[in-house]
């Protein structure tokens, strides 16, 4: 029993050590904002002696927060939208019809996988400076379709859908895309679930690539504007705020995603886990 | 390919019908697998394969948006052998990876271990671990900034308070390729935790129950039993591992910008600076060729030594 005690005050000094190093850089950040500046940078409090909301003030007349928030907003949706409509009906096609060719496509798609995106980031800026659509949601919506990984996801799931339903479908005279839209889709519920958080999230996050695209300030996402207020001082950016502000503008870009997390967690760790490896 | 059946006559059934009967190893093709197919084909052939062909023809110019593009030859590849910052940024980038991926899967494994069995923590174990990967990367590297900022930083000012020395943990040669493997970690060790608690659940407790009932050890069915059976998990964490801190960038851009002195850019970083802040194309597009061949020989390598991939 003494063992049992020893292994119980390690699993709680285990669990101690993560709220430490997991929770706590957290909690700074959201302390941090709410404190002055002077307060700040004079001593180390762990919650603030002074409340302001100066900061949160600060950003949101410094920046056009709504804006990119809007942006971040309309880019993650009609990407999701638009790669779960293309990607179920091409994984559908891969797992369940006949066609010449299918083998090939889909040794393109799996391969396509192993290439890194940046890759194609030169090309497809060149592009868009060539047609003149840096700054336009087409720039930063378009590159993103492409992903293969939700094509796999959905292929995986329709190998092993019950062939009877289809068959059924086709009795009753449906043809291939009335049996697809009103019979086999809506029953494809968990890998739409799973497919639609991992590329909502993965959209959302993005950084690279939305910042190459966005070079005046309205087009910018919420990742990619928020770095304005980053202290780290770019040659660049030259960034005049201090870790206030800094702190204040990426609680405002980090609760819409905790939130969202928090509350689909279930899905979440589903699709990572069932279905969606390739994040 | 081959028409089935016999063609009857001068054909009632014209072109269509033809090509409805048509088939492909033994069975009918179903035509309209073209049209659920075809969006989706239409743009990957257009925003991922045009596009590596495309930078294959940049890269043998000198592109660049002030002037017209000429035909260089083989010029930017020459460059890249004579280029000393290639060398740097490729270490960085290997050291980065040499932390980042040991570490990734040392830790996600403990993780996973510590939450798959219930009890009073683990979901907020889980949730709390979890969380950083639902950010942005703007969101964890501003959040690190801060906390290891070399005066204010609240890390060096309990290290202080200790007696210890401050450490310019972004800004010293010796340390900021650790801090930011540490900090990529920190993010990312979530995700693969979920990988491998998945895993875990995968194996069997008759199995684990009977090694128990046999009189094996917790250390013994560790490692003969659950390390064994999560392989698939762990090669599958090690190979998108490997792949993702080849490729790191936001982190290191946000926090160091590549500095102090170049320390710690990656080979992103370079083809950031080098394409789209000096606006040299051409050769941005060959450290990309450059970072697709890295990828592609350490996928090799992981191959050769672990087997095929399941995903």
């Amino acid at each position: 029993m003494k063992r049992r005690k020893a292994v119980n005050a390690v699993k709680w000094a285990f669990g101690l050590l993560v709220a430490i190093v997991w929770i706590f850089p957290f909690y700074w950040m959201i302390v941090t904002s709410l404190k002055p500046e002077s307060y700040i940078l004079a001593s180390v409090s762990l919650v603030p002696e002074v409340f302001t909301v100066q900061h949160y003030v600060t950003v949101f007349t410094k920046a056009p927060m709504v804006r990119w928030f809007a942006n971040s907003i309309i880019v993650s949706v009609v990407v999701t939208l638009a790669r779960l409509a293309v990607s179920s009906m091409a994984g559908y096609a891969l797992a369940r019809m006949r066609f010449v060719g299918r083998t090939v496509i889909y040794l393109a798609f799996l391969g396509s996988l192993m290439i890194p995106d940046e890759i194609s980031i030169v090309p497809l800026f060149i592009w868009v400076l060539k047609l003149k659509l840096d700054d336009t949601y087409w720039a930063l919506i378009m590159p993103q379709l492409a992903g293969a990984f939700s094509v796999f996801l959905y292929r995986q799931f329709f190998l092993t859908f019950p062939r009877d339903l289809e068959d059924a479908a086709r009795m009753d005279g449906c043809g291939s895309f009335r049996t697809f839209f009103s019979v086999v889709l809506p029953l494809a519920k968990s890998a739409t679930t799973a497919c639609a958080i991992i590329v909502f999230s993965f959209v959302w996050n993005d950084y690279l690539w939305p910042m190459l695209v966005s070079f005046k300030e309205p087009w910018m996402t919420l990742p990619v504007g928020a770095a304005i207020f980053n202290p780290v001082g770019f040659q660049q950016t030259g960034s005049q705020f201090g870790y206030g502000t800094a702190m204040a503008a990426i609680v405002i870009v980090a609760l819409p995603t905790l939130a969202f997390f928090l509350g689909l967690q279930r899905y979440f760790i589903q699709g990572i886990t069932r279905e969606g490896l390739k994040g | 390919m081959k028409l089935g059946g016999p063609i009857e006559g001068k054909s009632v059934v014209g072109l269509s019908g033809r090509l409805r009967r048509l088939r492909y190893k033994g069975s009918l093709i179903d035509w309209a697998a073209y049209l659920f197919v075809g969006p989706y084909l239409l743009l990957f052939l257009s925003m991922k394969l045009a596009p590596i062909f495309f930078g294959i023809f940049v890269s043998f110019t000198n592109w660049s948006i002030v002037r017209a593009p000429k035909w260089i030859g083989l010029k930017n590849y020459i460059r890249v052998f004579t280029d000393a910052w290639v060398g740097q940024v490729w270490t960085n980038t290997m050291l980065i990876a040499l932390l980042v991926v040991p570490g990734t899967v040392v830790v996600s494994l403990l993780f996973a271990l510590y939450v798959n069995r219930r009890w009073l923590l683990s979901n907020t174990v889980r949730t709390f671990v979890f969380a950083p990967k639902a950010v942005a990367i703007t969101v964890t590297s501003m959040i690190w900034v801060w906390i290891l900022d070399k005066e204010k930083g609240i890390l060096n000012i309990l290290l202080s308070s200790l007696g210890l020395p401050k450490v310019g943990w972004l800004t010293s040669i010796s340390w900021v390729i650790p801090s930011i493997a540490a900090v990529t970690v920190w993010w990312g060790v979530g995700y693969y935790m979920v990988i491998l608690i998945a895993g875990l659940q995968d194996i069997p407790e008759e199995l684990v129950d009977a090694a128990h009932l046999d009189g094996a050890s917790d250390r013994q069915v560790f490692w003969n039993i659950t390390l064994p059976m999560l392989r698939p998990a762990l090669i599958l964490i090690i190979t998108l591992e490997i792949i993702a801190s080849l490729r790191i960038f936001g982190q290191v851009q946000l926090m160091t910008a590549g500095g102090p002195g170049g320390r710690s850019a990656t080979i992103v970083s370079y083809i950031y600076s080098t394409g789209f802040q000096r606006f040299d194309l051409g050769y941005a597009a060959v450290l990309s060729l450059l970072l697709f061949l890295t990828t592609m020989v350490f996928s090799w390598v992981r191959f050769k030594i672990y087997g095929d991939v399941d995903y």
